[in-house]
């Protein structure tokens, strides 16, 4: 028998016992009357353009699920709120939460069986931030499209959205070494697929530089 | 030319291409680079694809942010949940006192008004996850299949059946330890079990389930035959903790496994990378 619910604030969505010790932001007071909006809703906006053009890559140009991506993220954001471990570092806890997000969904889709639908979309539809840079990077961004998904995420995260090799790490939940690794092999693929298989002798030369962490 | 005052390794070529270099360190890569030309043209080559990408995703900047996405109307959406939610239950309690009085079979009613199907789900592994409990915490030889010792490979293994990623609980700041762990099965696919012990033999289970609902749950608990649990669902898992301790301190226990879940909390002990570099 359900015996009741352990006492405490009502936290995110979740009843939550508080303990005392923080009280949940933002507080109420300043919600209801809705104009004074704490300078951390605007530090969260201030990252989601960069959010919604990582998710929007990530899912290869779906940019209504992009959307809903980072809406999910922001909501998971808010109801987290209290829990944040990391004071300083925002863009990192964001963009951390809304990779987890991508890829349990992604999990959920398998699951589902509808695995197929999502990989063989490859051609960009949605990138259309004027047609122009659609066509005029078409080979590159179809060229990245193929490239495996954690291999897109690195290149994206540290090329794009200029995450440090150390927050890349910790968004992904990896050992930087092996960000490391996956920027180098995503980088040589795009490469192989840009420029051919002509310069052979040279990135066998590169390899004998890979350090091992 | 000068000599290279220092050994320059792949991570400095890939910091080369990312500008990130201090000025010295740019010096070191460039004269490597005067040695090695060949070198140069494909790491170059590399900053020029990195600058079209930006090109690329740069035309999906959009500086105006949709009404959905804003901060201020997901707060609002957020209270107006959390108000239907207790309204929920106030109606619930209202009409279990009425039915305390009129005697009407309002007991019954209550699950259907507070469930949800995640709720529903939660009770399911509560089932499962106190079954599991009271099997394997009396085992004295073989209470968990991958021991403590091998915790990185217990946690990258559960992980990879489960198809999520775990974090195995520090419990070490409550008395107790990690044992070790096991695959299980139920009715939805594969489940993971975490046992602890504390110093005087106590041992409690962590219960991990994949469940293909995207919301949460409040916690719940729950008792029986001696076994209490806490049980909740988030993010495509349900959690249930459970052992014969009293529910304060399972409480707490429960506390800090939801936090340690939390989306950075989980960073603090994640599973080993699955690719190695190599």
């Amino acid at each position: 028998m359900i015996a009741g619910i352990p006492t405490g604030t009502v936290a995110g969505g979740r009843t939550w016992p508080l303990t005392g010790r923080e009280s949940w932001w933002p507080p109420r007071s300043r919600l209801s009357n809705g104009e004074a909006m704490p300078d951390l809703a605007a530090l969260i906006e201030a990252q989601i353009p960069g959010l919604r053009r990582f998710a929007c890559a990530l899912l290869r140009g779906d940019r209504e699920g992009a959307d809903d991506l980072v809406q999910d993220a922001l909501e998971r954001a808010l109801s987290h709120w209290n829990l944040r471990r990391n004071q300083g570092n925002l863009k990192g806890w964001l963009y951390t939460i809304l990779y987890n997000r991508f890829l349990s969904n992604q999990h959920r889709v398998r699951r589902r069986g509808q695995h197929d639908a999502l990989t063989e979309e490859t051609e960009l539809p949605g990138i259309d931030g004027g047609q122009h840079s659609v066509l005029e990077h078409r080979d590159l961004l179809r060229a990245f499209a193929a490239l495996p998904e954690e291999q897109r995420a690195v290149l994206l995260l540290i090329g794009v959205e200029d995450l440090s090799y150390q927050d890349a790490a910790r968004v992904l939940g990896v050992p930087i070494g092996t960000v490391m690794s996956r920027l180098s092999r995503g980088r040589e693929r795009l490469r192989r697929a840009m420029h051919g298989e002509l310069e052979e002798n040279t990135s066998r030369h590169g390899a004998a530089l890979r350090r091992v962490k | 030319m000068r000599a290279v005052s220092r050994s320059i390794e792949e991570d400095d070529l890939h910091a080369w291409v990312d500008s990130r270099l201090t000025p010295k360190d740019n010096e070191a890569v460039e004269a490597y680079f005067a040695a090695h030309p060949e070198l140069r043209a494909r790491w170059s080559q590399y900053a020029a694809q990195r600058e079209e990408l930006r090109a690329a995703f740069g035309g999906l900047t959009e500086k105006t942010i949709p009404a959905r996405l804003r901060v201020a109307r997901l707060l609002a959406e957020q209270r107006r949940r959390r108000r239907r939610r207790l309204g929920r239950v106030v109606a619930a309690v209202a009409l279990l006192i009425a039915g305390g009085i009129g005697g009407w079979g309002a007991h019954d009613l209550l699950p259907v008004l507070t469930s949800s199907a995640s709720a529903v789900l939660a009770s399911a592994v509560f089932d499962d996850a106190i079954a599991a409990h009271r099997t394997f915490s009396v085992e004295t030889r073989h209470p968990v299949e991958v021991g403590a010792d091998e915790e990185a490979h217990l946690v990258q293994w559960l992980s990879k059946r489960l198809g999520h990623r775990l974090i195995v609980p520090d419990l070490n700041a409550l008395g107790f330890r990690l044992m070790g762990g096991r695959l299980l099965p139920a009715d939805s696919g594969p489940a993971a079990l975490f046992m602890y012990e504390d110093g005087k033999g106590t041992r409690l289970s962590c219960y991990y389930l994949v469940v293909d609902v995207s919301g949460e749950t409040e916690f719940q608990f729950r008792e029986r035959n001696g076994i209490s649990a806490f049980y909740w669902v988030d993010d495509g898992l349900a959690y249930a903790i459970a052992a014969n301790v009293p529910r304060g301190l399972l409480l707490k226990i429960a506390e800090i496994v939801y936090q340690q879940n939390s989306p950075d909390g989980a960073k603090a002990k994640l599973p080993p990378a699955s690719d190695k570099a190599s």
